[in-house]
Formats: C-alpha cells, structure tokens, sequence
C-alpha cells in the first residue's frame, strides 16, 4: 500500500550479518551472474524511496540521498553514496560492501570498469533523466546493456530462511503495535492517540520504520496523518506496515464495538480462512479471487484493495508492476491477503494476514484476528 | 509579527495566470513523484496546496482552472476535499491519466503554449514518457518558483508552528539525550514526540561523535561520554518545513568548544544582521564568512568544508535558495530561509548553529523563541 514517504528515513538499518550473512548476498549475485552468464558487472540504483534491489544485493537502504552498487563479477565490489565525501561515513554502517565512495564520481567509475563485456543495469526507472543520461553516457554508445529490473524481482520472489525470519520479525512487531493501540483506545485515546500508540510500540519493538494511515468514515477510505486529529471514530480502521532488518509486514487493524461492523468482520476472516486453505504452490491466482468473491458475497469488493487481493511483500512497501502477483501461487513467495468488504449498512473494512506458499499449503505468520 | 504582505493562495495562483498569460502560455502542467525531499521542489503544491502519497500532477489553464491528478487513486477524496478549487481525478497511473485527461495524446499543434513545470526531478520512468508526449512543451519551472519566492501568509503561519514544534523537540533532546542510547533511537524518540505535536515530516539529522566531520543521517552508533551531539530538527508542519540547528554535549563541554560555539553563533547572527530586503543573499553568506574569516578560518568558509551557510524551505517552493556566495538573489519580504553557519573547525569538529527566518521590511524576524547556544545532554531550561 502506497503511503506518504517521509522526507528522510529514520531508524536502525545497520547491517547486522547474523541477520543476513555476507553468504546470503553473494549466493544473490552469483545467481544473477548465473542468469546472465555474458554480464561482467551490474550497475543497481536506489533511492530512499525506491532501494529493494540495491538493498537486495547490498543491505544498504538510503536514507537520503541515491546510491549506486557497482557489482563486479571478478573485481571488488564498489558502493557510490550521494551527498559528497561526508555520508560515507553514515553508509558504511549500513552494508557489508566496504568499498564506499562518493557518487558524484559515478562516470569516472563506471568508465574504470574496465572493457567489460556486457553491464547490467537495475532500478533505471528510478533515476532522474539526467543522472539515467550520465549512466548511460559512462557506459558508453554501442556497449552492450542490459535492463535486469524485472529478473532480478523475479528472483526476489522466493525468500530464504534469512528473509523469512526477518518478514516474521516484521510481522510480531505488527502484533506490538496493534496491542498498544487497542490499548490506547480503552483507555480513551482519540484517533491520533491510537495510530501514535501504534507507531511509538512498533519503534519500541525495533522498527526499522512505520508507516499508518487511518480511516474516519468507518473504514470506507484512509488517509495519511496530517494534523492530529482529537475526535473518536467507531469503527476505527487503520493500515499499518513495518519494517524489521529491511523486511516490511503490512496489516489492517480495525477496532469496533458494533455489532453490524463485527459481523462484517467476522464474515471476511471466514473468508480469509478458506482462501488461505485452498492456496498451495501451483494454485491459479484468479481461483483464490473468485472464491474470496463468492465468499464475501453481497458484499461490494472494497476498492482500496482492487488492484491487489493478494500483495507479494518483503524489500519493498509498494511493490512495482514487475512484481505484481502472477498466474500462480509458487512455493517460497510471501504474501499479504487482503479481503475487503464495502455495505452502507454494517461499514466497510479490509483485513489483511500475511503467509508464505509451500508445496502443500500456506504457512501463516501469526495467529490470525485476536 | 503578522506576515508583511498577507498574500494569500489564490493571489499567487492569479499571479501564476498572469505569468502564463505574459509568456503566452495557455497551460501548465506541474509534476512531482511524490518524494518529498528537503532538497526538491514540488511544483504542485505550490498550484494546488496539496501534498501528495504519490506522483500527482496538476494541470493550470491560464484563465485559473485547475485539474489535479493524484496517486494512488484511493486518495482522490482526501485531495478534494483539501483543494475544493481543483476539479480532482484519481489515478493509479498517472502518465496514463495525463494523456487521458488530454483526450488520448497532447495538442501538437498547440504545444509550444504548454508550459511543464517539475520534469527534471522526476524519475525518469515517469518524466520520459511524457517528456516523449510533449516534445515542444517549454520550461516552466521558472514561472512557477518565480511567483512562490516569498510565502503566503499562511506558509508563514505554518512555519511558525513548525518552528514550536522544534524547539519542543530540542528541549526533549537535552532532556532524554544519554550515553548507551543509540543515534537511531534518539532520532526515533524525537521524531515520534515532534509527530504527537503535529509534524508530519521530519528532515531530523542526528548525529554525534568526539569530532564530527559534519552532520550526518543517524546510524546504530551509541551515544558516549564527552559527544557532540548534532540535530538538525526539521519538523514540517501541513506541508511546510522549518528548522532549527542544534549542538548539544553529553557531559560537561570544554572551554575551547564553548568559544568556538560562540564564534559560530556570532557569525549567525551577522548574518541574520545582514538579511534584509534588497539585499542580496551573497551578502548575508559574505556577513557569515567574515566573523570567521577575521578569526582565521578563511580556509573552512569555502568548499570542501561548507557549500552554503543556509536554504530555502520546502516542501513546495524553496526558493529564495541557498544561502552561498553564488547567489544573486535579492531578498524581499515574506521570504523564509535558513540561516544555519554550520562550521567545521579543526579543534572542535562540525558544529551545527542556525535559525528560521522571514524577511520584513525591518529585516530577519527569527521564528525562533530561544536562539541557539550550546547545549548540554541532562541540562535544560523549564
């Protein structure tokens, strides 16, 4: 889910190797090198907004300013950090590549790489015209570049133990999070109260980062925070994502003493409960859609969630259309399902549980609704 | 201090239509992808007020009529509800919802009179294409930062706030600020506290060290004994960022880093002496390189060491710019700047000192209650 990016990341992103080991990123490089047996090097841009494949490769997450990944496959691996010679010393904490230097060098360095045979280029989309035009410039006319975005997001697909300790890391400090605030709402909490109470329990927990949006219409639409806002909402529904060691968890907290909005409820976790017994590896995407369809049947599909009943998540909140969900469920693929309902009687509302897709079934991240 | 000129949204959107109408232009059409960075402007807030999740765009006609177009398209409601001037339409695509709304591809034989404003900060999967579209489309960006380089009176009010906000957050910084605690938490905490009193955003650089080379994003490093703490606290308050520079020690500071912090904070005050209308910001740069310069540190004043003794406020326009030795801008009332020194030394390291401002005919109003000094971690004033 997109949400208001802040204008500079704040919270713990070092590297932590007995979280993602050095192993984990050279057994992620080799295989694009595997997968693309002519390429000498890649080139990976991020940005603070937009880093899953930088961080992929690197662990590093920008938190201001763009960086590049020059990768190497017989050379040393090298890391340009914009904002000049002084955030070096704020990047190198951040990933396991020691070789850090400026970007504003970026041309000098890729055209010192030497005549390699093919480069690859990852995350193009993401940089400015002219600093795209610098890249491409350095790598010179006639040279032979390849776009690896898509494969490399098609490999990020399938995530290893240390991926998955990290997303369930991610989702218990959702389960933190929502305590605090259901807490803060008993005892009175305004609107603002509860989403902060949410916020301050997940950095508490270790979040690396939070992001809220809340509904004042009953759950119809959501919004980002803008001023506080003192007023009590029943129902109140609210989207939460964090972010543990890189890895985002999302989920859609929804507090009510209604009964009619209860039923509701009640009705899509039924709903959720028979999608997530019928989805194994190999299952088609389109099956799972139609049967939460019948399943919330005369409920209107809520249409925060039309784009996506089902969102793949992990380096990246708001994933790209390369990463969209595909024909099938495959084994190793983590997911967010959401089932949404819209009835101008009982409310609307979206919940939301997070799995990973093995060869028999799904594995849930946490308990379910509490 | 009342704002000097009281212009308000819709007479810089005239001014904008006036603008248009002189350069003969019949629309323009503003882009941000909605990254709001410290650094970049976004010129559709400055048309439309509006702070988007997403990449948005906002088409101007020169007779006023306004068409915003928001991502994510679950945002529509919200956006229209905050700008009721702009006929408002949701997207989840907005290259795609751009050519729409232009009837399936841009005017050709009109497009000299298309005026696009924000394409070169824009990720190039957005900006090529429609830079493709629009092949003849000429720059506006000039237009658009031209009219907003003073602040509404409403700017100006939410800067305050978010000038409150900050020295609030400062004060919690002195209070909570210890050894063992991580940079990271420490700006966590911060920003988390400034959020409850209102700030959306925070542009919160943190960090400390024995001898600072210059102020950095915070890291997992624990804060120790002896530190100098760096914070540059920048809460944004509806859309409007305002700072405040701080430096801050973890024990009690030595004689030589409390001199050194008055040289600095002297030299701010030249330069807040110094900005005035008519003035350029050369001038007031010049005013800070001085006091410095007069205590032999000409060699810092200059690149690598600083680039600019201060900025413009965002998020919509940032103009009047840096304060640097490089620009000409002549100062006018209503503009809102940074006045930050921000010095390395070599016997102190990097130490962080600067204050809001907006210009009045009677020269720098700083937003600020309480100027800057030195700060001691565990020590601070009810």
């Amino acid at each position: 889910m997109l949400t208001p990016h802040p204008t500079l990341l704040i919270g713990p992103s070092d590297w932590q190797p007995e979280r993602m080991p050095r192993e984990e990123f050279a057994r992620r490089i080799d295989a694009m090198w595997e997968r693309h047996p002519q390429a000498e090097r890649a080139i990976v841009f991020g940005s603070s907004r937009h880093h899953a494949e930088l961080a992929y490769f690197t662990n590093l997450v920008p938190k201001l300013e763009p960086v590049v990944a020059l990768l190497s496959r017989t050379g040393q691996h090298r890391l340009l950090v914009g904002g000049g010679v002084n955030m070096i010393g704020a990047a190198r904490p951040l990933t396991w590549i020691e070789n850090v230097l400026p970007l504003k060098d970026v041309a000098a360095a890729i055209g010192g790489g030497g005549a390699a045979r093919c480069s690859l280029v990852v995350g193009t989309a993401y940089m400015s015209v002219a600093f795209r035009r610098t890249v491409m410039e350095a790598l010179g006319e006639g040279t032979c570049v390849q776009d690896a975005t898509a494969q490399v997001w098609s490999r990020m697909r399938r995530k290893s133990r240390y991926e998955l300790d990290a997303i369930d890391a991610a989702v218990k400090a959702t389960g933190v999070a929502r305590k605090a605030m259901r807490e803060a709402l008993m005892s009175g909490g305004s609107v603002t109260d509860v989403i902060l109470a949410g916020e301050r329990a997940a950095s508490a927990a270790g979040a690396q980062d939070v992001r809220t949006l809340f509904s004042l219409d009953g759950g119809r639409t959501l919004r980002p925070f803008v001023v506080p806002v003192k007023q009590r909402v029943d129902p109140l529904m609210a989207y939460l994502a964090i972010r543990r060691f890189n890895y985002w968890a999302e989920c859609f907290p929804l507090f009510t003493t209604r009964p009619e909005s209860a039923q509701l409820h009640e009705k899509a976790w039924q709903a959720m409960g028979s999608a997530l017994s019928a989805i194994k590896a190999g299952v088609a995407t389109h099956e799972i859609g139609q049967l939460i369809a019948a399943a919330m049947q005369p409920y209107q599909a809520h249409p925060m969630i039309a784009h996506a009943f089902a969102q793949r998540t992990g380096l990246a909140l708001d994933e790209p259309s390369c990463a969209d969900i595909g024909a099938s469920f495959e084994e190793g693929e983590v997911y967010s399902l959401r089932i949404g309902a819209m009835d101008e009687a009982r409310g609307s509302m979206i919940c939301s549980r997070m799995f990973i897709v093995q060869a028999a079934g799904v594995v849930a991240f946490d308990e379910g609704p509490a | 201090m009342a704002a000097e000129t009281d212009m308000n949204f819709q007479e810089r959107l005239s001014d904008i239509c006036r603008r248009m109408q002189d350069e003969k232009l019949a629309l323009l059409i503003a882009l941000h992808d909605g990254a709001h960075f410290i650094e970049t402007p976004n010129p559709v807030m400055v048309l439309t007020g509006f702070k988007s999740i997403g990449a948005a765009a906002a088409v101007l006609y020169s007779d006023s009529a306004c068409t915003l177009i928001v991502t994510p398209s679950w945002d529509a409601e919200r956006a229209a509800e905050l700008c009721p001037q702009a006929r408002v339409v949701g997207t989840d695509d907005l290259v795609a919802a751009l050519l729409t709304f232009f009837g399936g591809e841009f005017p050709q034989d009109t497009i000299s009179e298309i005026g696009v404003a924000g394409l070169s900060f824009l990720p190039s999967g957005i900006a090529s294409p429609i830079t493709a579209a629009l092949p003849g489309a000429r720059a506006a960006d000039k237009l658009v930062f031209d009219a907003a380089r003073t602040k509404t009176a409403e700017e100006i009010g939410f800067a305050r706030e978010a000038a409150r906000i900050a020295e609030l957050g400062y004060t919690r910084l002195l209070q909570i600020a210890k050894p063992g605690m991580t940079e990271d938490d420490l700006a966590v905490v911060l920003k988390a506290y400034m959020k409850t009193l209102g700030a959306e955003d925070n542009f919160l650089l943190l960090c400390a060290g024995p001898h600072n080379r210059a102020v950095q994003p915070s890291t997992g490093r624990k804060l120790q004994q002896g530190d100098i703490i760096l914070a540059e606290i920048t809460p944004s308050y509806r859309g409007q960022l305002t700072q405040i520079c701080r430096t801050v020690v973890i024990g009690e500071p030595p004689d030589e880093l409390s001199r050194k912090y008055e040289l600095v904070v002297r030299a701010m005050n030249e330069g807040i002496a110094a900005a005035k209308p008519g003035v350029a910001m050369a001038e007031v740069c010049r005013a800070i390189n001085g006091v410095l310069e007069a205590q032999g540190y000409g060699e810092y004043c200059h690149p690598p060491h600083i680039r600019r003794r201060g900025h413009g406020l965002g998020f919509a326009s940032v103009r009047p710019g840096d304060v640097s030795l490089d620009n000409a801008t002549v100062l006018e009332p209503d503009m809102l700047f940074m006045i930050h020194p921000n010095q390395y030394l070599p016997e102190t390291g990097y130490l962080l000192c600067g204050e809001p401002v907006v210009i009045t005919a009677r020269g720098a109003d700083v937003l600020t209650r309480e100027q800057s000094s030195l700060g001691i971690a565990g020590r601070w004033k009810e």
